[in-house]
């Protein structure tokens, strides 16, 4: 059977539709969809019966409402609004795409942040009939920068900016190059390095496969062939010096041999190899890497991202939750206490001091928010400090927070491994997801 | 020009191939979401219809427990109208994987009162969530894997991989837990349990072509095979004890393949001479309706019928 670890140049682009309500995500996702043929006669056809009665307000006479492509729930239909994230699938020649369409209303952001975790990519939608040209300055919605903020904290790779509606403003070059300034800024205080800005209309689908006479001013790519040429690099942040963690998912025997123990879980940050030295957290036991299995059968060397089976030279004692790092035991420094970053996602407000339950890798542990060092102020894009930080941390907030663990763990800043360096914190009494974590 | 007419007429950019790596990302996925099932949770079990989604959910579950054996029941919802080619098939397997099966008959519910037919013909397919609950409770199932691909249909399509469901079984579209990364929160309380759906970012491509590559035994009904049926409504409706011609209607023989099996009265095949995997993907990619509004009487209703039936219990 062949064994070629997946790389990223083969899997399939996961982006995220970003930005406010009735930006025109639905319309752009149906849009994509319908020219890239992903959507079926029988579809189209619930889609055509349902434009006759439910008809957004800037929709045209005579055409399909695409939006109602994606908006799955009947809350959603009833209302005219996303409420929760949906996953649509399509494809062309050069590319599998997974998009997450995201809902644009504020109380729904837990939704965008689910979407946007399982990213590689954020397409913000910028809607420029919302905007004030009348101004100097274009000042974007609290939303769209909401959206870019929380889409920067998740450390997704790229970021597409779709300048959307551009047909009811005529194309205009200068506002659109206005636009682009005001996002530039927002991206500056982000700490996004790179952004693509491209003109289009969703609606009538200029820019999105091709530009057209309308847009032909505009030197860039269309929205789709920016996305299929988009390169991931699934290894980002991890240096040379990288060593493989797999956070043990389960334990099992060989049906052949009983005494045989293979060890389960997903690799990271860097392959692992047949005859790697290998450290147990949090025993501490070492052994030595004697065989590996894929989905694909068996193998010397798994790589990040895959899904491995492990066995040792040694029995060793070592159980879901426990960590599985290359070299010794020294190499992973523990710590028991981390600045983190928390989008704060439940309804019920943070409570510092409490006990609540903090699930990284597969462990789950009690841990405690000691304090507040400062928040996210959505006006200016900045971190705050000061008085505002530590008012009351509600659903939609970006905090900076001391966090401490019940026991010392093999943390890693986010930005170096998601495996080690993302965690989330669940409320103990209804056991509600109550913010997404992500170690400084 | 009708919407119909003009999507026809556009210019087709359809991919027509999956490579092995992107199959390979997605079987690493589903192996990595399956082992989450298998270590955190007390009592799990695998729903398996014996449609190619749930046994490509099953081939991967003995891949991700592989060299161990499957640590975990696989259950089968019996509405006792299948077809005959599907329970042959059913025992078929569990012999040949040494499968500890559970099996749910609708039967039994209908013994016990609590489903309760309009009349002895109608279809069975409503009412399955009945006995899958009780199934569920009867066994003190905490996990449920289900062979669910959010390409299938719109609320679906808003499901998360690991689907919270009250003590009642119900799903709660409108107070979904976030999910993020591969964190996955399991926590329950009492009588509460999950649905995972390992294999969500599957599209019907993706699924042929794994079951070629993999070379996944099928229940024979999937490949070309003459049928009786009565063409109504533009559906071909195979004739069967259940499912008699009506007063009137004509009876064909056609090569006919089932794109899903289901209950016998509300299954419908389509034309088909494909005999094996790789001419059903020929004819998938081709394909102009999707699968369940071709081949699902009972879908094709209303829109919200499935949203309805998931909030229920339904998988
Ligand atoms: N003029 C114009 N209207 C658009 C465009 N894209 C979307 N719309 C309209 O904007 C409204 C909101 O779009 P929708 O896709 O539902 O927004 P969502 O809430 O972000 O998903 C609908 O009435 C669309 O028809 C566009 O490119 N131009």
């Amino acid at each position: 059977m062949s064994n070629t670890p997946h790389s990223a140049a083969s899997r399939p682009l996961r982006f995220i539709t970003c930005g406010s309500v009735d930006d025109g995500k639905s319309t752009l996702i149906g849009r994509l969809l319908y020219d890239s043929k992903a959507l079926m006669i029988d579809q189209l056809e619930s889609l055509a019966n349902s434009s006759k009665t439910a008809r957004g307000p800037q929709s045209k006479e005579g055409q399909l409402d695409l939006s109602l492509v994606t908006d799955g729930l009947e809350a959603e239909r009833e209302q005219g609004i996303t409420i929760d994230v949906a996953y649509r699938y399509f494809a062309t020649p050069k590319r599998k795409f997974i998009i997450a369409d995201a809902p644009g209303h504020e109380q729904y952001t837990r939704n965008m942040v689910t979407g946007a975790s399982k990213s590689d990519v954020a397409v913000v939608l910028i809607d420029v009939m919302k905007l004030d040209f009348s101004q100097p300055a274009v000042t974007l919605l609290p939303q769209t920068k909401r959206h870019t903020a929380f889409a920067a904290l998740l450390g997704l790779q790229h970021t597409v900016v779709a300048v959307n509606k551009m047909d009811a403003i005529d194309f205009d070059a200068s506002r659109f190059e206005r636009v682009v300034t005001a996002f530039g800024e927002l991206a500056a205080s982000l700490k996004i390095k790179h952004f693509t800005a491209i003109p289009l209309s969703a609606l009538d689908g200029d820019g999105v496969v091709a530009h057209t006479a309308r847009s032909a001013w505009f030197q860039g790519p269309a929205l789709l062939p920016h996305l299929e040429s988009l390169v991931l690099d699934d290894a980002h942040g991890t240096s040379a010096t990288a060593k493989a963690h797999v956070a043990v998912q389960w334990v099992t025997r060989d049906v052949s041999d009983d005494h045989l123990r293979w060890v389960t879980g997903d690799v990271a940050e860097a392959a692992i190899k047949v005859g790697d030295a290998i450290s147990v957290f949090p025993s501490g036991a070492t052994a030595v890497v004697a065989a590996l299995r894929t989905g694909r059968g068996d193998t010397t060397t798994a790589e990040p991202g895959e899904a491995v089976a492990i066995r040792f030279d040694r029995q060793v004692d070592i159980a879901r939750g426990d960590w599985i790092m290359a070299g010794s035991v020294s190499d992973t420094p523990l710590t028991q206490r981390a600045s983190a970053t928390l989008a704060w996602l439940d309804n019920a407000p943070l409570t510092l001091g409490r006990r609540y339950i903090v699930r990284h890798g597969a462990r789950w542990l009690p841990a405690r928010v000691s304090a507040i060092s400062s928040r996210l102020d959505l006006a200016s894009a900045e971190w705050q400090t000061g008085d505002g930080a530590g008012a009351e941390v509600k659903a939609n907030d970006l905090v900076r927070a001391e966090i401490e663990f019940a026991q010392a763990l093999p943390l890693a800043a986010f930005a170096e491994s998601a495996a080690r360096g993302a965690f989330v914190l669940v409320d103990p009494g209804t056991n509600a997801t109550a913010a997404a974590g992500m170690i400084q | 020009m009708t919407a119909r007419d003009a999507f026809l007429s556009a210019p087709t950019i359809t991919q027509t191939s999956v490579s092995n790596d992107h199959l390979n990302w997605l079987e690493d996925e589903a192996i990595s979401i399956l082992r989450e099932v298998f270590g955190g949770f007390e009592r799990p079990a695998i729903l398996c219809s014996c449609g190619k989604d749930s046994l490509v959910v099953l081939h991967l579950a003995m891949k991700a427990a592989a060299p161990g054996k499957l640590p975990l029941p696989i259950v089968h919802i019996d509405t006792g109208h299948n077809f005959p080619e599907v329970i042959t098939f059913r025992e078929h397997l569990v012999k040949k994987h040494g499968l500890n099966l559970i099996i749910g008959h609708l039967d039994d519910s209908i013994k016990k009162g609590t489903i309760r037919l309009a009349h002895e013909l109608e279809s069975r397919n409503p009412y399955q969530t009945i006995t899958l609950l009780e199934t569920i409770e009867g066994n003190r199932f905490d996990a449920m894997v289900g062979g669910a691909r959010r390409d299938e249909e719109k609320a679906r399509a808003k499901e998360r991989v690991f689907s919270h469901r009250d003590s009642f079984g119900q799903w709660q579209p409108r107070a979904q837990r976030p999910e993020l990364w591969n964190l996955y929160n399991t926590r329950i309380a009492q009588g509460e349990n999950f649905r995972v759906f390992p294999i969500s970012n599957w599209t019907e491509l993706d699924i042929w072509n794994y079951i070629a590559r993999e070379d996944i035994e099928l229940p024979s009904i999937y490949y070309t095979h003459q049928r009786e049926v009565i063409e109504r409504n533009g559906l071909l409706v195979p004739v069967t004890e259940i499912t008699p011609p009506r007063a009137g209607e004509t009876v064909i023989t056609r090569d006919v393949r089932f794109r899903t099996v289901g209950d016998i009265s509300c299954t419908c095949p389509v034309a088909s001479t494909a005999s094996s995997a790789d001419e059903v993907i020929l004819e998938t990619i081709t394909a102009t309706a999707s699968e369940r509004g071709a081949t699902r009487m009972d879908d094709r209703a209303n829109d919200a019928a499935m949203e309805r039936r998931k909030k229920e219990g339904y998988f």
